[in-house]
């Protein structure tokens, strides 16, 4: 992105800073609730310079990453499927229909019923929440395949198998990226919930611990650690979408 | 010998409510080995319906299609549809050689796929356009590699659905002379579906027309003009004229009835 670009954004962004800073010299905002950014980011620098930060950092992005993982890849599979096959679509959507609206935070504590607090029970709450969203948009995408694409692979003799992987997965591909897009956002988000319902590990740990434990400045700064880790996931997301998709209208050079 | 014969086919949609509507009502057919067939119709009267089922792709309500003397279910091996859409019908994620592969990939692979390809971009005029992709195209250009995908399945037979509708008039004629020129040197056989009076004059050797729905065959003519034909010589012939002049008022007639 252009520096021209993002620059009015910037300035919004260092103009709140400066705001905060100085209603909290003025005292119009309790320290013990919100210390001034001066006082936050030495703190932040110590954690990096110390790399006291790489650990719980790595705990979570692991929760991310499998989460990620084993959710897309039966998301997509599931909707591949459901798509494909109409049997397979009658006989699985009253049931994705009826867990798909469960915000899957509220699974957390059953899960940790039958998984206890270990990494399993957490990569499962991240793999739930990101499965829905991938199958979802993989089965509209998988239907909204062009005919005349499907006829042409007829015509030619493709059979049923090399259609889907040829045909139907890469013109899908859109649509469940759009998908893993947004479930993303939420494997971050249920990595967090997880890690704080079952107080161990990673970044949602330890903001959490740092609340209760009056510690609110190292609490600010894991909180910006975890937006940083946010915006980098997305970025990331985004380049690797960009590069799958470069034939689309939209993203044409 | 007859190539593909259509007997008695008849095609019923189904409709919302009330009985199904009957689109095509005992369609009798025959397209002898090496012929070039033009089907001529008003618009919506069931042209692509025809071909589709000539094709394969769509299953007849009642009576049979044969091809090569065999009665077809499904998209036989010896006839390759061209659509009319290229927009639709070419994978926008692949470039133009992974385009034309796509007609024997299935069967040879991947990379033998795309020798044959760069050998039927040759054919069509597109030699050293692999690497670009369909988007990177003119309209007439973006027929050509379907055409150039449809030839690499060495098909015994075209069945070609307003191929030229969708490209502006010179291209057109471009496009026509092209499809002469493979259909003589490949000894195809064609059925090609057109609204396009001149253009089935210029290319068919015999013309179908088609009736409103429910769609019969009305006339089948000889068109009797000598070949090679030349997209802008033919079109001067008295015969070329005398047959224009039969098939627009005929079209005309009926569609204002």
């Amino acid at each position: 992105m252009k520096l021209s670009r993002i620059w009015p954004g910037l300035v919004v962004l260092a103009l709140l800073l400066a705001g905060l800073e100085a209603a909290v010299n003025a005292g119009l905002i309790r320290r013990a609730l919100m210390p001034a950014p001066s006082a936050i980011a030495p703190v932040l620098w110590g954690l990096l310079e110390s790399g006291e930060v790489l650990e719980p950092l790595f705990a979570t992005l692991r929760l991310v990453f499998a989460g990620f993982a084993i959710g897309s890849v039966l998301g997509i599979a599931v909707g591949l499927a459901m798509g494909w096959f109409p049997a397979a679509f009658r006989l699985l959507e009253p049931l994705v229909e009826l867990l798909r609206p469960i915000p899957k935070a509220a699974l957390v504590p059953a899960l940790m019923l039958f998984l206890g607090i270990g990494e399993t029970m957490k990569i499962t709450s991240v793999s739930l929440a990101v499965l829905f969203p991938v199958l979802v948009n993989t089965l509209q995408g998988v239907r909204g395949v062009d005919r005349v694409m499907l006829d042409a692979a007829r015509t030619h003799g493709w059979g049923p198998a090399h259609t889907l992987l040829h045909l139907v997965l890469p013109a899908a591909l859109p649509f469940i990226l759009a998908g893993m897009r947004i479930s993303l956002g939420l494997a971050l988000v249920l990595a967090v919930l997880a890690e704080m319902l079952t107080g161990q590990g990673g970044l949602g740990f330890l903001i959490l611990d740092m609340q209760r434990s009056f510690l609110i400045r190292q609490m600010y700064a894991w909180l910006v650690i975890l937006a940083v880790v946010g915006l980098a996931l997305n970025g990331l997301f985004l380049f690797v979408e960009r590069r799958a998709l470069h034939w689309q209208p939209a993203l044409r050079p | 010998m007859d190539f593909l014969e259509l007997n008695a086919v008849t095609k019923d949609f189904p409709s919302r409510s009330g009985p199904p509507a009957r689109v095509m009502d005992g369609v009798s057919l025959a397209v002898r080995q090496g012929e070039f067939m033009a089907v001529l119709g008003p618009s919506g009267c069931g042209k692509s319906t025809l071909l589709q089922m000539a094709a394969g792709l769509l299953p007849v309500s009642a009576g049979e299609v044969r091809i090569a003397g065999r009665r077809i279910s499904a998209p036989p091996p010896e006839a390759v549809y061209v659509f009319q859409q290229y927009t639709r019908s070419l994978l926008p994620w692949r470039n133009v050689r992974d385009n034309v592969g796509f007609a024997v990939e299935h069967r040879l692979g991947r990379r033998r796929a795309r020798d044959v390809a760069e050998v039927q971009l040759g054919q069509v005029g597109l030699a050293g356009f692999g690497d670009h992709f369909p988007w990177q195209l003119s309209g007439g250009m973006q027929q050509r590699v379907a055409i150039a995908r449809a030839l690499a399945a060495e098909p015994a037979m075209l069945l070609m659905d307003e191929p030229f509708s969708a490209v502006d008039a010179l291209t057109r004629l471009d496009l026509q002379a092209l499809i002469l020129d493979i259909w003589t040197r490949r000894q195809l056989t064609v059925l090609l579906v057109t609204h396009d009076v001149e253009e089935a004059i210029t290319l068919a050797d015999r013309i179908a027309v088609l009736t409103q729905r429910p769609a019969s065959v009305a006339q089948l003519l000889e068109v009797g003009i000598a070949r090679p034909r030349d997209p802008v010589t033919t079109r001067e012939l008295p015969r070329f004229l005398q047959l224009r002049h039969q098939l627009l008022n005929t079209l005309l007639a009926r569609h204002e009835a």
